[in-house]
């Protein structure tokens, strides 16, 4: 670990104020990216500013329509207490007990790992994302690998997801790390259906070809032919791109079953 | 990893190749290059800082120009040396073919890592290769683009 100045900062516009003071400046959510990185000696930052701090930043509320997360409720806490089943499903089979107790919801999708959970239920639930200054939809959020729409400065507040008629989270989990090698997030709301695909490319994204099968007739069946153009996604010794794509088929396949 | 690709640039062929050797233009065009210089007359050192996700380090280049044909084709060979975060090595091909007014410039780039950032993020090279080597090409052929 390089040396840098720790901040725990008591409000939202006190942490942006030490991160736009900051010449290199780091944001501490729940720090399971973060910190093993600065461990690692792969990131040297100034200034780390902790969140954790922020009592604003916590909890999960539900209204009639929607469901809003905190950007720094914990995936525990939305596995026990969100009220979409496959939100809770998915928050609930990430990392391992200890990351789950720390990891947040902010942190995971400002990160934006093109292998985490989240940004598949963000994008597959069609969330808005609120941040220190404005609101942005999910569609636009997600920019490449590792990249999203927030500003240098810029702090997830919470994630609102408009309750799905129904929806299921499916991935196939590296046995390890249970980060998912392919996950898929398959909704229906108001009519609109969509499927988000995680841990297959360089960031999440939606399956359209799925989603318009999927609106003439939601079962299993209607996508079990589409395939997936593997030419851009990742492939390492755990999965090869071609692999990949088969599997994505296959999540998508079952979560509609689940769900139809 | 291999990407290829090709751009379209509205300037004659000799302007294009003297750009590629300028090391104020190539410094502008690589993302969070710092230092670029000149150190004899196919050879640079670059100071480059990687944003990455959580990865936020510098790298030090070697920068070797090899098979130079003027004004149509050269390889570029890059080793580069990140201190604790490992090291990292590739090249990148670059062809351009006149077409009076205009000049087409073909690319191939490949590339490898070793050290902690091959262990953690093998399956992300393929991704990264392609990110900066989109942002450079993207940011050379605007240069005349965003003029007119």
């Amino acid at each position: 670990m390089y040396s840098f100045r720790y901040h725990r900062a008591a409000s939202i516009e006190e942490a942006k104020e030490l991160h736009t003071t900051s010449d290199e400046g780091a944001y501490l959510a729940g720090g399971m990216t973060l910190i093993p990185t600065l461990k690692q000696r792969l990131a040297d930052v100034d200034d780390v500013i902790d969140l954790g701090g922020i009592e604003s930043l916590k909890g999960v509320m539900t209204s009639g329509t929607s469901m809003k997360v905190g950007g720094m409720a914990v995936h525990n806490e939305v596995a026990a207490n969100a009220t979409i089943d496959a939100l809770r499903h998915l928050a609930s089979g990430i990392g391992d007990p200890q990351v789950r107790n720390r990891g947040t919801i902010g942190g995971s999708i400002a990160n934006n790992d093109p292998a985490a959970d989240y940004p598949a239920a963000v994008l597959g639930l069609n969330a808005t994302i609120h941040t220190n200054g404005r609101t942005i939809g999910a569609d636009d959020f997600f920019t490449g690998m590792f990249d999203t729409a927030l500003g240098d400065s810029e702090i997830v507040t919470a994630v609102e997801f408009p309750m799905p008629s129904r929806a299921a989270y499916i991935k196939f989990p590296n046995p390890a790390s249970r980060y998912a090698v392919v996950g898929v997030m398959v909704s229906e709301t108001n009519g609109n259906v969509r499927v988000a695909v995680t841990g297959a490319g360089t960031c999440v994204f939606r399956a359209s070809a799925m989603e318009e099968a999927l609106t003439n007739e939601f079962a299993a069946e209607s996508i079990s032919g589409i395939s997936i153009d593997s030419s851009s996604f990742n492939s390492d010794i755990h999965a090869s791109a071609e692999y990949r794509a088969h599997l994505v088929g296959v999540m998508a396949q079952r979560a509609v079953s689940q769900i139809s | 990893m291999e990407f290829q690709g090709e751009s379209n640039i509205p300037a004659p062929c000799q302007e294009v190749w003297d750009a590629l050797l300028d090391p104020e233009i190539l410094k502008e065009c690589i993302d969070g290059c710092q230092e670029m210089t000149q150190v004899s007359e196919h050879q640079y050192l670059a100071k480059v800082r990687a944003r990455i996700g959580p990865v936020r380090t510098t790298f030090s280049a070697n920068i070797q120009m090899v098979d130079v044909v003027a004004p149509t084709s050269y390889t570029l060979e890059v080793s580069a040396t990140g201190g604790a975060a490992g090291f990292g090595k590739g090249s990148a091909s670059i062809s351009l073919v006149d077409h009076g007014s205009e000049t087409q410039m073909h690319y191939a780039v490949n590339g490898v890592v070793g050290g902690k950032l091959a262990q953690i993020g093998s399956r992300l090279i393929g991704g990264v290769i392609d990110k900066l080597t989109t942002h450079f090409f993207t940011k050379f052929v605007e240069r005349w683009t965003l003029q007119t």
